[in-house]
């Protein structure tokens, strides 16, 4: 008996490469794993507690009784029109983002005109500038043009992205020649061929490029907080952000029950995407090397 | 019919000229512009225009209302004065030498971690870079939370081992630690799968050399993983490096810049002064100033590694 479990075991640290003097080590790092999740399992826990067990002197990491009490006070604040706007907002953003970095992706890979290679290496130099750079100037070039506070100035400006261009640049090049001659002999034109042609190989690229804009659409924070001054314009990340004790004063009101709750919400789409495509995600940051 | 054919010989209309012309021995594709312009229109209209413009507004006194006038240096004189702006400047410096180290040592140890293939390592590569997906809000709020004085997670454990509660964001001594504690568990994620991308095209058979040489586990890091890594290595600390500089939602969402300042960053003065005070001449200046300063910080580092090799 003993000598049979000694003998899986032998075998389990075989299977996985895990010596016997690893163990340690092994445990070790799946605790700091779990440690390192824990701050989201906590946001979900205060989530759901009654307001009375939010603020307790010892840690009660499971609440004691289930309450939805937060989840609805959040939602007497606009948190669905918040949620709409950021749908609206990312998701056309992303759209067109994808679209055009596909379609300049394909060109600089595989187009033959002159200032090719130099928009390029204009590309790779706006990655040395901070977009921050940038923000007074927008700012002040959206509100003398009366577009400040629109689906238009939270879209816009969030459409043209590197990144996007970047990855498809990357793809098409990579892509055989023969594929596009044998179109281009059947009469094909340029377009068509793109269309029909490249960019339905492209479908990783694709996946990656839509997950890389849309969280980093769906968690746009500095230009939406400028940009936008209604509350029925706000998007998600900025309206909840007013739950934050040092901006607003919902959260000295109600507690950090209702806080939670609305982060909870936030955080929602983007774990869940996250959790289901993660080879796609980190694929995309690994293939460009850069963060959104 | 031999004609015509002449004349298209020899005067062929403009449009065919235009199509076969060519250009380093191949010829055109005029369809490249049509194809580069949805996305270059905008894209140069929100860099290079923004930026140019951008820089005239920085010597100007443009505010909300009236018409601006030019100023010449009036702004950069006013903000080399301003204490504010020290105070900034020197806060970001402060970020990233805790930010920037921590995100690099944590995300490489963790990278190293995962890469072993041991049991539920795609449990924690999961784990590991989970908190990168979330927006700055989320971020922000929860932290607030967790570091609360009074009761706070972390200052609970801490009671437990008998220290007492530290006024993590409520003070001027903390408040820059406790912003970089969540920047770091935010950003790690970014550098620990750069780190592990890296660590994957490490050909195995140079472990195995090192293993038949008797290498221990620290000798075959230090001799074999990072000479390999350090392409990827001096990459993540310059993206870092520039990201940290540019510090602005976590220090919005959890001290607003205070107490009294002293979690203030480039970004959040900019956005307090022009944005929400309107003095947008003079923050334009200050982020010509940032601009400058990391345009510097990349410089020196490229130099430094190109050094090196």
């Amino acid at each position: 008996m003993v000598a049979d479990l000694y003998k899986r075991f032998q075998f389990f640290l075989k299977r996985f490469n895990l010596r016997a003097g690893d163990i340690p080590l092994w445990l070790a790092g799946l605790i700091v794993a779990v440690m390192w999740i824990a701050p989201f399992v906590w946001m979900v826990s205060t989530s759901l507690k009654p307001p009375k067990e939010v603020l307790t002197k010892e840690i009660e990491w499971l609440p004691r009784t289930v309450v939805l009490d937060n989840y609805q006070k959040v939602f007497e604040y606009p948190v669905l029109r918040w949620a709409w706007n950021s749908l609206v907002v990312a998701g056309t953003a992303t759209f067109f983002g994808v679209l055009f970095g596909a379609m300049a992706g394909y060109a600089l890979a595989r187009l033959h005109f002159p200032g090719n290679k130099w928009l390029f290496a204009i590309l790779i130099a706006s990655l040395m500038i901070p977009t921050e750079m940038t923000i007074v100037p927008m700012f002040v070039g959206f509100l003398r043009a009366g577009l400040a506070n629109s689906y238009f100035a939270l879209i816009v400006p969030a459409i043209p992205n590197v990144f996007s261009v970047y990855i498809f640049r990357q793809f098409f090049m990579g892509l055989p020649d023969e594929l596009e001659d044998a179109a281009s002999i059947d009469g094909a034109n340029r377009f068509q061929i793109f269309w029909r042609i490249a960019l339905p190989l492209a479908r990783a690229p694709l996946l990656a490029a839509t997950i890389l804009l849309f969280t980093t659409n769906w968690n746009a924070f500095l230009w939406p907080l400028l940009i936008v001054f209604e509350e029925k314009m706000k998007t998600m990340p900025v309206g909840i952000a007013a739950f934050t004790p040092v901006v607003g004063t919902h959260t000295q009101l109600e507690g950090f029950g209702i806080a939670m709750a609305g982060v909870t919400l936030l955080s929602l789409p983007s774990l869940l995407i996250f959790f289901l495509l993660q080879r796609y995600f980190i694929e995309g940051i690994s293939r460009t090397g850069i963060k959104g | 019919m031999t004609v015509t054919s002449q004349t298209s010989l020899t005067k062929p209309s403009v449009l065919y000229r235009l199509r076969h012309l060519s250009w380093q021995g191949e010829r055109i594709d005029w369809s490249g512009y049509v194809f580069v312009l949805p996305f270059f229109l905008p894209f140069l209209t929100f860099t290079v225009v923004a930026i140019l413009f951008g820089a005239y507004i920085a010597f100007t006194n443009w505010s909300i209302m009236g018409q601006p006038e030019w100023v010449g240096l009036a702004n950069f004189r006013e903000a080399f004065r301003d204490p504010w702006v020290q105070k900034a400047f020197l806060n970001i410096l402060r970020y990233g030498l805790i930010i920037v180290p921590g995100v690099t040592l944590l995300g490489l140890l963790f990278a190293l971690y995962v890469n072993q293939r041991w049991p539920l390592s795609a449990f924690a590569r999961t784990a590991f870079y989970s908190p990168n997906v979330v927006s700055a809000t989320v971020i922000g709020l929860v932290w607030v939370w967790i570091l609360d004085t009074q009761f706070g997670l972390i200052n609970n454990y801490l009671g437990r081992l008998g220290i007492p509660n530290i006024p993590w964001l409520t003070s001027t001594r903390w408040s820059l630690i406790g912003v970089s504690i969540a920047s770091i568990w935010w950003d790690l994620g970014f550098s620990f799968v750069l780190f592990l991308a890296a660590l994957q095209e490490i050909p195995s058979e140079l472990k195995e050399a090192a293993a038949i040489d008797g290498a221990n586990r620290w000798q075959t890091f230090w001799h074999i993983t990072l000479p390999q890594i350090r392409p990827a290595l001096s990459m993540i600390v310059t993206l870092q490096l520039i990201a940290t500089l540019r510090i602005f939602s976590q220090v919005y969402m959890m001290t607003n810049g205070g107490p009294a300042g002293s979690s203030v960053s480039v970004i959040h003065y900019i956005y307090t002064e022009g944005i929400v005070r309107f003095r947008l001449g003079y923050t334009a200046a200050v982020s010509l100033m940032l601009f400058f300063v990391i345009l510097i910080v990349t410089l020196i580092q490229q130099r430094l590694i190109r050094e090196r090799d």
